[in-house]
This record gives structure tokens, sequence and C-alpha cells, in this order.
């Protein structure tokens, strides 16, 4: 072994090596992120537009799927169609430049700064045609909103824009219920009021005629007339207290609010009540509100009782009087607002770490959002020993535990994929967590918030996943795994090309590991060294085939890791050995989810090896027999091997279940109808009502078969039009005329 | 999913409803005829709904089927020829709390009524429609209707009828909003239940045009279609009819049809030799006239008063002073 070779042995052991250099100031990122320096332009799911408007279908959208749908709908085919075409992703562009340098605004504001700053430096002939085509596209954009960048605010605002549109529909939904009642119950008491002496004395009827009819009317007269109708009211003391106090609470509620005409998000007084960013917090406000539930849901039951005049004193007076807050069920609760919990990593310490699990456990409507952003913190503890997102992750999967809550784990770099999902938990009738990596700007050299995120999702650090009870009872329905990116494989394979030494170009397929994503971090630069790679290539093995291979494999092998410089040129860096340790924890972690989302599952794997095994057993057992069978059978020509036909495997999977036996008829000499065919026509229950009668569905059947001759038997079969009744062979062999009977019965048996 | 405690309480004192609870009268109906299936399969949906008597409403025009209305033991509305469909919205509108029901028969609804009958299909409001089709006018005794087909003998049409039949699966199908077209036949009550029950189900019209036998004026007419089950094409999905082993044995002509198909529904309504019975057509996303018009707040006495207020004084003329 040469003494280069040793020195990279040496490095990758102990970390230490003087004649290497470290990366820690060279702006080193991994080689599949070369492409990504300027963010914006690429058309990507970032900024995000928050729409306003409860009609939209879609409550988020990506700047560039407006643009599509834009151009889709306005931009003609022909060269004036590419003009458009062109000044518009243009705009797109500086709008994301925009949204970067964290201008904010609506789509409509940056799109008229974006569109200005394009006209101002375009010459006076193009500045009239950009000017032309983006005003007549900015007049047909389909969609306005918030414009949201990938920044550390971004997880938060999008999670309270999703909730309050859920608020929203909630309380539409409730409001039109709590106002039918309330019109309802108002009707009952303006009703009883109408029949009263009070409601025709001449003053309230000139008030019920409105304005304008003065002297037309003699009121009084007409009050004499009808005071002769006039009774008490019909509607007791007691019940008119008891809807009056409905009606009261029903209106009084605090939990909805009409919405109002051109309402901002933040102006959503109720809703503010039911946004936090402690548990702590959360928590009593939810065992403030409840008194005030109680009296609105006791107002609800009481208002549907009354107006179905089913309100039985004797009875519903001691029911409404024992309802507490014990009595409250799910769909109680989930009539009300869910209640909204922000919070970061840092804050979720001790005792608020302690509530949050209560809040989970609970089963009450909490939708707890709790964000990262630093999953590459070394515990202190122990050098060099990582966590990558341990805490965040135990959290997740931890409350996956619980059984009955709701759990997305997700980076900001997928909330737009994971919008739905999002959408799912914050309608899910329980708890629901989401657990969000943000990105990294700290200890990161010059990536953007996204990219640190997708690095996460990618090299598994921090992998995405969704726990939804709501779909299902087995965990096969539950958890899902699919939105991370080749969800088969430990690591994502992509294609890097670049051009080498002789300018020829290379094109390879390469991991994205857990060590390319700690090579972002300038924390970690300590355990990289770029090396030359002439003379070493027969060590240095690429990062993720090193950490898939056993350690016998590796033997005097070093991983190495390919990145690029502030001028994309390629290096190679080889790794520690504490990474590698690091990387393999997070492989195992990663295949955990993996057998939870029903990849490569160990159970069903040995499940099925045990299957094979025993049908290769059965099979050979078979063989052996046949064997025996065939050293005493002469073998025909042309016939297929004894054995080949035992072992072939079966042409087609055993259906999982067989189809059901349809029930034979009874025997013929047994007289009977065919029930379920039966069309109710009334011609054999005319005939004989005792003989013939309709069961539970209003369908013959023979009720008593002693209650009637032969001869009605076989009438009703020959005049049945369904032709469903069967003779059978007579009871009574001393009927008179049976042979002609039992042959007429002949063609229904 | 857990139960509402105030809907616990207003279970609290509620007794289980047996089908005997939905029967009001004897229908005097004629024996054999194919409404007392559709009324035995209608009683029994009810049944099996637990549907409270006083949240259901039958309407109905005139004609044989337009009695039902009195056979059942809840709220009814026997009404003026052809009438029966706009008196059914107007019930929907003023109480969205009822299920509303229409039976209607094939003069009703596609002769008179058919103007009606094409514009319910448009609005989509949330009721089920049954059109009793038997192909022939039997409280007149036996005069040509719409459906009956070319050269049938009547009494308006000795020589028998002149014109083609009009479809009515064809002509709803073709009407614009059309969220639910069903068929089924009378002599099938086991189909004929599923699909009223899915019928009843769908968030919108939900129309249903059943077959029916007139023992009395067509003795024979369906005949030839009831006494051969292969005659009869039954549409299975996932999404729509599911048949058991045991009509699957009897009814072995059955054909995948998705419900959301427009286009092939259209094909099977016309077919001639065979009759389609199951789900042509669902779709859930139609939108129901009544959530459509969507009104900002309900029309209580005091916002109608200051509405029409507002009104009038557009056009008051103040005296001068």
């Amino acid at each position: 072994m040469n003494v280069s070779i040793k020195q990279l042995i040496r490095f990758h052991v102990t970390g230490e090596n003087a004649d290497e250099q470290q990366m820690d100031d060279r702006g080193l990122r991994p080689a599949l992120l070369a492409p990504y320096r300027d963010l914006t332009s690429l058309r990507y799911d970032y900024p995000l537009i928050l729409v306003q408007g409860e009609r939209e279908e879609t409550s988020v959208r990506s700047l560039s799927s407006i643009v599509d749908e834009l151009l889709q709908e306005t931009a003609p085919h022909g060269i004036e169609g590419e003009r458009m075409r062109k000044h518009c992703f243009r705009l797109e562009t500086r709008i994301r430049a925009l949204a970067t340098r964290q201008v904010q605004g609506s789509l409509a504001e940056l799109w008229d700064i974006a569109a200005l700053e394009l006209v101002s430096e375009s010459d006076e002939e193009t500045a009239w045609s950009l000017t032309k085509e983006l005003n007549h596209a900015r007049q047909r954009v389909p969609a306005n909103g918030t414009v949201v960048d990938c920044d550390e605010k971004v997880t938060s605002v999008l999670l309270e824009h999703l909730w309050r549109r859920t608020y929203r529909a909630r309380s539409h939904d409730a409001l039109k219920r709590l106002d039918q009642l309330s019109a309802q119950l108002s009707q009952i008491l303006e009703a009883d009021f109408q029949t009263t002496r009070a409601a025709r004395t001449p003053e309230s009827l000139k008030g019920s005629m409105g304005a304008g009819v003065d002297d037309t009317f003699d009121f009084v007269a007409l009050s004499d007339m009808l005071e002769k109708g006039a009774r008490n009211s019909s509607v007791t003391e007691r019940r008119r207290q008891r809807i009056s106090a409905a009606l009261a609470a029903l209106q009084a509620q605090p939990f909805f609010v009409p919405e109002s005409e051109g309402q901002n998000e933040s102006d959503d007084g109720a809703a503010r009540d039911f946004v936090f960013s402690s548990c702590t917090d959360a928590w009593h406000a939810f065992e403030a509100h409840t008194p005030a539930k109680i009296e609105l849901l006791k107002a609800i039951a009481t208002a549907e009782l009354e107006i179905d005049n089913r309100y039985d004193e004797s009875e519903h007076d001691e029911l409404l009087a024992g309802f507490s807050e014990a009595s409250l069920t799910q769909e109680d609760l989930d009539f009300f607002p869910s209640y909204l919990i922000c919070m970061h990593i840092e804050a979720c310490q001790g005792s608020e770490k302690a509530k949050l699990i209560e809040l989970l456990c609970s089963g009450l409507p909490m939708k707890v959002l709790v964000e990262t952003d630093d999953i590459l913190a070394e515990p202190s503890l122990c050098e060099g020993q990582f966590t990558f997102g341990a805490r965040s992750q135990q959290l997740a999967t931890m409350t996956i535990g619980l059984n009955n809550a709701f759990v997305l784990q997700t980076t900001s770099s997928c909330l737009y994929q994971t919008r739905d999902r999002i959408e799912c938990g914050l309608t899910y009738e329980g708890p629901a967590l989401f657990s969000v990596y943000a990105g990294s700007h700290t200890n990161i050299t010059d990536l953007p918030r996204y990219l640190t995120a997708a690095s996460a999702t990618q090299s598994r650090a921090f992998p995405t996943f969704t726990y939804d009870p709501a779909l299902g009872a087995d965990q096969a329905t539950r958890f899902d795994v699919d939105d991370n990116p080749q969800a088969q494989t430990d690591w994502p394979l992509q294609n890097l090309a670049y051009e080498d030494e002789d300018l020829q170009r290379v094109s390879q397929d390469i991991t994205f590991t857990f060590v390319e994503f700690a090579a972002c971090d300038t924390r970690y630069a300590r355990f990289f060294a770029t090396v030359a790679n002439q003379g070493s290539e027969d060590v240095l093995v690429p990062c993720g085939e090193y950490v898939t291979s056993s350690e016998g494999e590796n033997g005097n092998k070093v991983p190495f890791v390919l990145m690029v410089d502030a001028e994309d040129v390629l290096q190679t860096c080889i790794v520690d050995d504490k990474l590698i340790q690091a990387a393999r924890r997070c492989r195992e972690m990663w295949h955990s989810l993996q057998e939870l989302g029903g990849i490569h599952n160990s159970h069903a794997m040995r499940l099925l090896e045990l299957e094979r095994n025993e049908w290769e057993q059965e099979k050979e057992r078979e063989i052996e027999q046949l064997k025996l069978q065939a050293d005493t059978a002469p073998i025909e020509p042309g016939d297929q091997p004894i054995v080949d036909q035992v072992s072939a495997p079966p042409q087609d999977a055993p259906a999982a279940d067989p189809e059901p036996v349809p029930e034979e008829p009874p025997s013929s000499d047994e007289a009977y109808i065919e029930t379920p065919r039966c069309t109710t026509c009334d011609e054999c229950t005319d005939l004989n009502g005792k003989l013939f009668a309709y069961d539970e569905n209003k369908q013959a059947y023979i009720a008593d078969i002693t209650a009637g001759s032969y001869r009605e038997l076989v009438e009703a079969a020959e005049i049945c039009q369904v032709a469903i009744i069967h003779p059978g062979k007579p009871l009574n062999q001393a009927e008179v005329g049976l042979s002609d009977l039992i042959e007429r019965a002949e063609e229904f048996s | 999913m857990s139960v509402s405690a105030p809907r616990c309480l207003l279970w609290s004192n509620d007794e289980p409803v047996v089908l005997d609870d939905y029967v009001s009268e004897e229908p005097r109906w004629c024996t054999g005829c194919g409404d007392l299936a559709i009324l035995a399969a209608v009683q029994r949906l009810c049944r099996d709904e637990q549907l409270a008597r006083e949240k259901i409403v039958f309407v109905s025009g005139i004609g044989c089927s337009s009695r039902f209305p009195h056979y059942m033991n809840t709220y009814g509305f026997h009404g003026l020829h052809g009438r029966a469909l706009p008196v059914a919205e107007g019930i929907r509108i003023k109480r969205p709390d009822l299920h509303v029901f229409v039976n209607t028969g094939d003069g009703d609804c596609c002769s008179i009524g058919a103007a009606h009958w094409i514009h319910a299909i448009r609005y989509n409001m949330n009721m089920t429609v049954l059109l009793h089709d038997n192909e022939i006018y039997g409280l007149t005794k036996k005069q040509v209707s719409p459906t009956s087909p070319k050269g049938l003998a009547s009494n308006t049409t000795p020589r028998g009828a002149y014109l083609d039949s009009l479809n009515p699966m064809e002509t709803t199908l073709g009407v614009a909003n059309v969220s639910f077209a069903a068929q089924a036949v009378d002599w099938a009550p086991g189909l004929l239940y599923d699909i009223i029950s899915k019928a009843y189900k769908h968030p919108g019209c939900s129309f249903v045009r059943v077959l029916q036998r007139c023992p009395e004026y067509l003795p024979e007419h369906f005949d030839h279609w009831m006494d051969d089950p292969d005659q009869l094409l039954l549409l299975t999905h996932e999404d729509g009819m599911q048949v058991t082993p045991d009509l699957a044995r009897i009814y072995k002509q059955q054909e995948i049809h998705d419900p959301m198909d427009l286009n092939r529904a259209r094909e099977i309504a016309s077919m001639k030799d065979r009759i389609p019975v199951g789900i042509l057509y669902r779709n859930e996303q139609v939108p129901c006239y009544e959530d459509v018009l969507n009104p900002a707040g309900l029309f209580t006495p005091e916002v109608v008063r200051t509405n029409i207020e507002a009104e009038l004084d557009k056009f008051t003329v103040w005296p001068a002073s």
C-alpha cells in the first residue's frame, strides 16, 4: 500500500490528516445540486399563491401552474401566442425573483411591480407590445392571492391559510344550520302569537299592514271582528321560556361569525380565538370554550325536538339537565372549529412537550404544527454522533403509536405536493400532527432553504410520510411513504452528467445519500477532505455503494462523494467513518418506515418464504409419489413428464374470495315460491290469503300449505305472471282430479 | 364514528318503524298491476332507511300511478295532470328537510308534463322521480301514450300507433345537468328495490323509469321480455349496481358499465333489442339548484318584508311638501 492511500484510509478512520485539504472554506456543494445555483430561473413549485375566495377549488397553487393555465386559456396559436408565452415566462421569473427578495404582496401586486420593471428595462418599441400583452394577460389571471416563497414562515402561513379555509367552510355550514333552527323556533313563537288576542288589537293589526294605509282600514272594527276567533296561547309558558332560551343561545353563540364581503383572513375575529402558539394556551382555551359549547349543543337539541314537536318534558328535561362535558361525542366536537397550534421544536420542551402528547392522546380536534430547521444538530453528550432530526422524527413516529391521530411528516419543499394531505389532516375529526422540516439557512454554505429541505427528503434524513386513521382500520391503508422520491430504494438514484479532464461528456448515476446532505452543512466540513483522483481509483468507492456494503466487503476502501466548488469544478471528497455510521443509521430508520409502508416488509417476506418452502416440500413429496407410480406404469409417447406437470406453477392464482354458490331450489316434491322474485301483484293472495301471504318485504311465500288445496296451488302457479310458484307434489292424495292437476303442475316443477 | 349527543336525545323516544307503518290503505290498482311492485319496493325502502313518515312526501299528477300517495302513510300531494314536478320543486324549496318522491306516469310525465320534466332534470333538485311507464293510458281505458310502441292498437289508434315511441331514457340523458338516470322493470323486484334505493341516496334529481305491466289493457305486452330473462341487460359496476349470485344465475346478460360514462349511457338507452336495467348515469358532482341558489341568509318574514319595502320605495312618489 503506498503512502498516499494510507493517508486516505487514515483520514477515513480517524478524521485526521494534515495533508488533505478539508473543505470548510471551499464553498463546496454536492455535485447533484450544481445545476440549482439560481432557483429564480427555474420553474418549480415556489413561490406559492395562497388563493383567496371560497369558490376556488384549490386553495394553494404554484405560480407556474397559474401561468400555465393562463397561457393555455389565452395565448393563441402561432407567433402571437409565442410572443405572449415569452413575455409571461419572463414575468414569472421576475415575480419569482421578487418573492425570493421577500417582497410582500398579492400576485396581482407583484405582477404589477414585475411588469413595471420589465417595461422600464425594454426599448420603446418592445415596451409598447410588452405592456399590451401583459395587461391583456393580467386581466385573465385565473387566481389571485398572497405570494409566499420558501422561507422560514411558509409552513405556518400555509397551514394557517388552509386551516382558515376549513374554519370558514365549517362556519358556513354551522351558521346555516343555526339560522334555520332560529328561524323555525321564531316561527313557532310568531305563529302562536298570531292566534292570541294580543295580535288582534287595532295597533297590532295596523302594524302588520305596514306603512301607507292610514285611514283606508278601520282597524278597530277589524279587531272587533277578529276578536271572536281569538284564543289563548296554545304554547305553555314553560315551553315558551324553553324556546326563547334556546333561541337566545343559538343567536349568541361565539364560535362562528358570518363572513362579510371583502374580509381579510387576518380580520377573521372568531377564527383568531382558535389559533395558538403553545399547547398550554390551546388547552386552556378549549377548557374555557367547553361550557358555551355544551349550552349551544343543548340549545340545538332543544330546537330540533321543539321543531319536530317531539319535546317530552318528562323525558327530555332530565336528559338535557344531565348533559355535560362527559356527554360530548366526537361528532359534537367536530361541529365546532378545530384548534390550530403552530410551534417550533425548540418551544416543544418540558411541560409543553408533555401537554402536546396529552393533546394528541385526547382525541380532541387539535391541529399541531411542529417546525424544525435543524436536523443535523450534534448532541452535546458526544461529538460526532448525529441526531438527524431524531427529535422531530421521534415525535411523528411516536404519535403514530397513539393510533387515533393523523400524522404528516414532510419538508417545506414538499408542501405543495402534500397540500391535499394537509387538508385531510385539518378536516380529520381527531388530533393531527404536522411535523415539518423547514430547511435551514444557518450552517449551510450557500444553498437556499428550498434546496436544503429538498435534500433532506432526497437523502432520507427527513422522509415524508402520512398516517391517516380516517382511511381505514389497518396499517397498510393508513400509512403511506409513497411521497418520497423512489420510495422502493435506499436512496434515490440521479443522473449526473459532466465534462471530464479531456473535455469528454461523462454520464453516471449516483445516489444522494445522507452523507451528501451532511456535506451541505458547514459544521460537518471537517468530516470531508478533497483528494486528487490519480492513483487512488482502486481504493475510492462511491459513498452510496460503501454504505450499503457490509464492513467486511469494504476492506481497505475509502468512501467518497462528488462535490463541486463555486466554479462548478468537480471535486472528490473522502468521508470520515463517523458520517458513514450516521448514514447507516439513517438507512436503518428509513427501512423501518419502508416496512411500515409495506415496502420490503420483513413479516410479509418471512411469510412468503415460509409458504414457498411449504409449497416446495409438498411438491417434492408429490414428485416422489408420482415417481414411484411411474416406475410401475408404462409411459405413453408424447406425454409430458409427470415431474414437470407437478412442479409447474399454477397458471392462474387462486381467487381470493370464491364466488358464493347460489342457493339450490328445494326438491320438486315440495311446494315453494321464489319469494325474492315476487312482484307483490296480489294474484296469489287474492286467490287464497291463508295459503299465500306476504313476508316483511311484502313478497309472497307459502304461509300454510294445509290452508288450501293442491288445485289452488296449481291455479296460483298458472296465473302468476312471473312464474315463481312451484306447486310440487300434492299432499292430499285423495283430492279430486289429481291426475289432471299433476299434469298441469308439471311445467312449474 | 360516534353519534351526536343531541341526536341521541332525538332518538330517545323513537320506536323502530316497520313496513306496515307506511301502509295507509288497500291499493285500488288492478290485481297484477306493476304499480304494486313499485309500491312494495318503496315501502321496503322507507322501512330499511327508517324514514320518519313526517319527513317524506309523495307527489303525483294524474293517472293510475298517481294514486301512489294515497297508499303511503306519509305526506302526499295528488296534484294536477302533468304538474307533479313543479309541485315537488316548490315543496323542495320551502321544506328542504323533507325528502321528496315523485310518482308520475308515462302520460303525466312524457306528454302533458313534458316541459316540466325537462326542466326538473335540468334544475337537478334533490328528489326521487319514479316514472311508472306501462306504455298505455290505463286510467282512461287504453289510449295510446307517448311511450306506446309504433303499431300498438289502442282505443285512439285502432289501426296501430302511427309514430315511433318516445324513449324517456334517451330524453333524460339528453338534458343538461342530468345527474341520475336509471331503468328498472317491475318483474325483477330485487333489482327494482336496489335501483330505487340508489336513486333515493343520490344527491340530486334521480330519475328512474320503471317499465310496468298493465294486466287490464295490455296483458301480454311485456310477456316477450318477461318470459326470457336474457332479454334484460343488467348494468353492473362497482360504483353502480351489483347483482347477487342468485340474480346473476337468472339474468345472464350483463355489462359492466361505468355510471359516469354519459356517452355509453346514451348508447345503452337507445338499445332496442334488450331492456337495459340498472344505473345508466350517475354524477354526484352536478350541483343541485337549491345549493346553487345558495341565498346568503334565510328568507325570514323580516327579511322578505324589508326587501319588499326596499323595492317598493324605489317607486314611491313622495308628495311635495
